[in-house]
């Protein structure tokens, strides 16, 4: 256990990048989960639901932002800063994957060893705890986990696989598979993604994406990876900019139009480590409310944010627009041990830039970032 | 089957006026007597006619034992002692002691006074209360009297918070409100570590909290104050004597420092006088940190925080003012507040939690319009934070607390039920877990172990007699006598030791038996018998004429009646008494032909 000299010592390891923060971000608050979360999936405005990965049984969380964060006009009188876990359950094995059903209070899971999924009730206002309602078979053919994509639905559906070659839509209520993505390669994914309500994206780590119609058993338009170092990442941002990004582990980052995949609109080399990194590694996201600003992490120990408005068709070297250090500056970890890892991070839905990530020593930080150019 | 008994009065599935029975071991104890700050009725008290019903507090309860001196935790002793009644012990730590009395003067002044309410307990109540109170110094057992014990720990809390160890005979409860990661750090947690009491209760309020660091609480101190500064504006930071005003007071030197801000930082005198005096009683309870500043240096020889004077308030210019009260309800925070408030340059800070009636309390419901004395209003233009600095518990420390002290069961109190229900499913994976509501009694069935030893003697004897070791799954069952001195000896020695005659119990039964043989057949006849049936026991044909199963002795008579039958005489000693009884009953039944 940490003895109280000790922590006088971190603090002041933290004063440097602390005091820089005075002026680099607009809210910071850094808590430290009892187990570090490979997922954070928006449950609501104001609430995430967070879950252990270990092989051993793992909790899931429903967690309330911080009060203060949220409250705009009367922030100075709130002094709340703290997570409150508002619904708790268990689950037997890892949680490698959590979609949030949207309009409802479920959520359905995947343990990343298999592609089955399980179905979750999150609970209401009379209990706080978090029930296992069912299950949902996988493809038996598959030893690796799942993507899921929840489609915006009444009864609700989900579109889930481990490769592109077992991706199907089930609704929940029934189990009933309402259409099958016509794919050979069994190429595993990296991200399922809805970009409208009948249309959606399957990305490979080969860096190869599919757009397809689940209205529609014609084939999906495929679009071949944009370049060689495998895996890639990619995100599809929503309409109305229909921008879909794809980016590699050495850090190449191509942006296309929706509509016409196999063209790149710009492309450009982002500042990162280029080590081997495995799929689940690594997120790449759109910023929801700030036009062609992208973020990366678990490609350099950072969160970076880069705006993509001024690249070329021509690649160029891009250099973040901002960098979270928070993770690595503020580790629990002592010397010797592994490095710390972020192990995902989201944007909040509305507020321009707020941001939430997870590391591998079980921290988790919600931030607002201040607009360097704007000083 | 022995056990404790813990009955919520208050506190027991809601938040607010914590008091908890506990009985143990036939002592009944008082943990906690709390007001709710919701109700402005009786409901703000804990319901002692749970109690009182059945007679007298004094009567009933041993003690009274307070864990800090928050008000939902310490608000209704003065009711309860002098309105109620209870003459009897009440035990906290010195700094509750002696913060105690300040926080219900000034919440008794604000009810009666400010909101005009009556049937509440008077200032001459609060100073009668605490002539019944015994302070606690950390670590030292305190026997209430031969039976009950109880020891204060550092709970990490609030100043003077403590965790109690509750012990009688070998029986055991831990109580603790809120303990955060630092008194588990503390160098007198050791004894926490698999201390395995009967019964851990804590509250479960915090176990749903994930806190944000400290370090991020301060960067939003330091980040509102250096922007108000920075804008030339003036900060005024009302506080209580003790605790954040000093560790706030270190963070601001340590930044004026590292930025090379020239504003000016005053701290008023009263407070300084009050708070040396404060700290060197409790010395032992602060952190590191303070704790090196003050041995060090006298505190206030800080090179930017000066002592303040009320002129001071005039001057132009930025600056940064820590002065009391805390809740800006009189004093001199208030009259520097009224001069500053005009201002949207300045900026007033609240680092704590104000009671309703209080200025602080309006204006951190956002009130802009203060009604003052003489009628005249204040318009509040200045800019006002509400900044929490308290160390409470959180989900990691409370798990860190139940897994340390390993107790044989877990009781929550102080949280709503349908906000439990996770917490409880947590512990359940690894200890019992007790959730009462108020007014409902949990019993938990205690196994005090009671160690006996046995004397030499005994056990010499019992070996002599041969026969198979005794082993677990095959008792042997022996006869001796137990004194209450832990011992088990021989049945010879205890009287000695107790001073008391030997008394032998001997039976005997008469059976009546229709057999014409001579009484020395007859005899010869119960003897093949008995040998037949009774195969593992010792039967001898005594020359004396007399049978004797082990020791039990069968005689042969003619009945003087009927010369056919015979009366057979046992006789046998209180040990043998089963097999007496079975004897008796074969015999009756007649001897085969």
């Amino acid at each position: 256990m940490m003895g109280e000299t000790e922590a006088v010592e971190i603090d002041d390891i933290l004063d440097d990048w602390f005091i820089e923060s005075l002026k680099s971000y607009k809210d910071l608050h850094v808590y430290q989960l009892e187990h570090p979360t490979q997922i954070i999936e928006w449950t609501s405005g104001k609430t995430v639901c967070v879950a252990g990965y270990s092989s051993g049984k793992n909790e899931i969380l429903e967690l309330c932002l911080p009060l203060k964060l949220l409250a705009d006009e009367k922030k100075s009188l709130c002094a709340e800063r703290d997570f409150k876990v508002v619904h708790g359950g268990f689950s037997e094995g890892p949680v490698c994957c959590l979609t949030h059903i949207p309009g409802t209070r479920c959520a359905v899971t995947n343990d990343g060893l298999t592609s089955d999924l399980q179905l979750w009730d999150l609970g209401a206002d009379d209990t706080d705890v978090i029930r296992k309602t069912g299950s949902l078979p996988g493809t038996s053919v598959s030893q690796a986990g799942s993507r899921i994509a929840a489609r915006l639905s009444s009864p609700p559906q989900v579109l889930h696989g481990p490769q592109s070659s077992s991706v199907q839509l089930t609704q929940l209520s029934t189990g009933q598979t309402l259409y099958r993505l016509e794919v050979d390669s069994t190429e595993p994914l990296s991200s399922l993604k809805f970009v409208s309500e009948t249309t959606f994206l399957a990305s490979c780590c080969d860096g190869t994406v599919y757009l397809a119609d689940t209205r529609t058993s014609a084939p999906p338009q495929a679009s071949p990876p944009p370049g060689e170092c495998a895996p890639w990442w990619t995100d599809a941002s929503a309409a109305p900019q229909c921008r879909v990004i794809r980016l590699s582990s050495s850090g190449q980052a191509v942006v296309s139009d929706l509509r016409n995949l196999g063209g790149a609109l710009c492309r450009a080399q982002l500042d990162v480590q280029t080590l081997p990194r495995k799929p689940e590694d690594v997120t790449v996201a759109w910023a929801p409310a700030l036009d062609g600003c992208f973020s990366v992490s678990g490609l350099s120990g950072l969160v970076q944010i880069y705006d993509s408005a001024g690249w070329r068709a021509e690649p160029q070297d891009a250099s973040p627009l901002f960098q979270h250090a928070g993770h690595s500056v503020s580790s629990q970890h002592g010397d010797g041990s592994a490095p710390v890892f972020i192990t995902t991070h989201v944007w909040h839905p509305e507020r321009p830039r707020t941001l939430l990530s997870a590391a591998s020593d079980g921290s988790v930080h919600v931030w607002d970032w201040v607009d360097p150019q704007t000083n | 089957m022995p056990e404790i008994k813990v009955t919520p009065l208050g506190a027991g599935q809601d938040v607010g006026r914590s008091c908890i029975l506990v009985s143990i071991g036939g002592k009944n104890i008082m943990l906690d007597c709390g007001m709710h700050m919701g109700y402005n009725d009786d409901r703000r008290f804990p319901d002692f006619s749970y109690i009182t019903q059945n007679g007298r507090l004094t009567d009933f309860l041993d003690c009274v034992i307070i864990s800090h001196f928050h008000l939902d935790h310490c608000g209704a002793l003065p009711y309860m002692s002098e309105m109620v009644g209870y003459d009897g012990p009440i035990y906290m730590t010195h700094p509750t002691k002696a913060i105690c009395p300040i926080l219900l003067e000034d919440f008794r002044k604000i009810t009666v006074d400010k909101k005009g309410e009556t049937n509440f307990f008077t200032s001459q109540m609060i100073k009668d209360c605490m002539k019944k109170v015994i302070p606690l110094n950390l670590h030292q057992t305190v026997q209430v009297d031969d039976e009950l014990e109880i020891k204060a720990y550092y709970a990490g809390h609030v100043l003077g918070a403590a965790m109690v160890h509750i012990k009688v005979g070998s029986e055991s409860v831990v109580y603790t409100v809120s303990v955060n990661k630092f008194a588990l750090c503390h160098s007198g947690a050791a004894w926490i570590d698999k201390c395995r009491p009967d019964i851990l209760i804590s509250e479960s309020t915090y176990a749903t909290t994930i806190r944000d660091s400290k370090r991020c609480r301060e960067r939003d101190f330091l980040k509102k104050v250096h922007e108000t500064i920075e804008r030339g504006g003036k900060v005024l930071i009302p506080v209580f004597a003790l605790g954040r005003a000093q560790e706030l007071c270190i963070l601001l030197e340590t930044f004026w420092e590292r930025m090379n801000l020239k504003a000016p930082i005053y701290f008023s005198t009263g407070l300084t006088e009050k708070a040396n005096h404060y700290y060197k009683l409790f010395i032992t309870w602060t952190n590191q940190k303070i704790r090196k500043t003050f041995v060090q240096r006298n505190m206030f020889e800080f090179k930017h925080i000066k002592a303040f004077d009320r002129s001071y308030a005039d001057n132009p210019g930025p600056m940064v003012v820590f002065a009391t009260p805390g809740m800006l309800h009189a004093g001199q925070s208030l009259q520097i507040f009224k001069k500053w408030a005009g201002n949207d340059k300045n900026m007033v800070i609240m680092p704590g939690y104000c009671v309703q009636g209080t200025i602080g309390h309006k204006i951190l419901n956002g009130q802009r319009k203060l009604e003052m004395e003489g009628r005249s209003t204040l318009d509040v233009k200045l800019q006002v934070e509400y900044m929490s600095f308290s160390a409470h518990a959180d989900a990691k420390g409370i798990m860190q607390l139940i897994r340390m002290a390993e107790p044989r069961n877990m009781l929550l109190v102080h949280g709503e039920a349908a906000k439990m229900e996770f917490l409880k499913g947590k512990i359940e994976q690894e200890f019992n877990c007790y959730t009462p509501a108020n007014g409902e009694t949990v019993a938990v069935t205690t196994n005090p172990s009671v160690p006996v030893d046995i004397s030499l003697n005994l056990l010499k004897r019992e070996m002599a007699l041969g026969g198979p070791l005794p082993d677990p799954k095959k008792p042997r069952t022996m006869h001796g006598t137990l004194i209450m001195k832990e011992n088990l000896v021989s049945s010879e020695q205890a009287l000695k030791e107790l001073g008391l005659n030997e008394h032998q119990l001997r039976f005997t039964c008469r059976v009546q038996l229709q057999d014409p043989h001579s009484d020395s057949d007859t005899l010869h006849r119960i003897y093949t018998h008995l040998k037949s049936v009774l195969k593992d026991y010792t039967i001898q044909h005594l020359p004396d004429g007399t049978v004797m199963v082990e020791s039990i002795v069968i005689k042969v008579s003619s009945s003087a009646e009927d010369a056919n039958a015979k009366v057979l005489l046992l006789s046998w000693s209180y040990q043998d008494e089963d097999l007496g009884s079975y004897l008796s009953s074969l015999l009756k039944k007649g001897l085969p032909t």
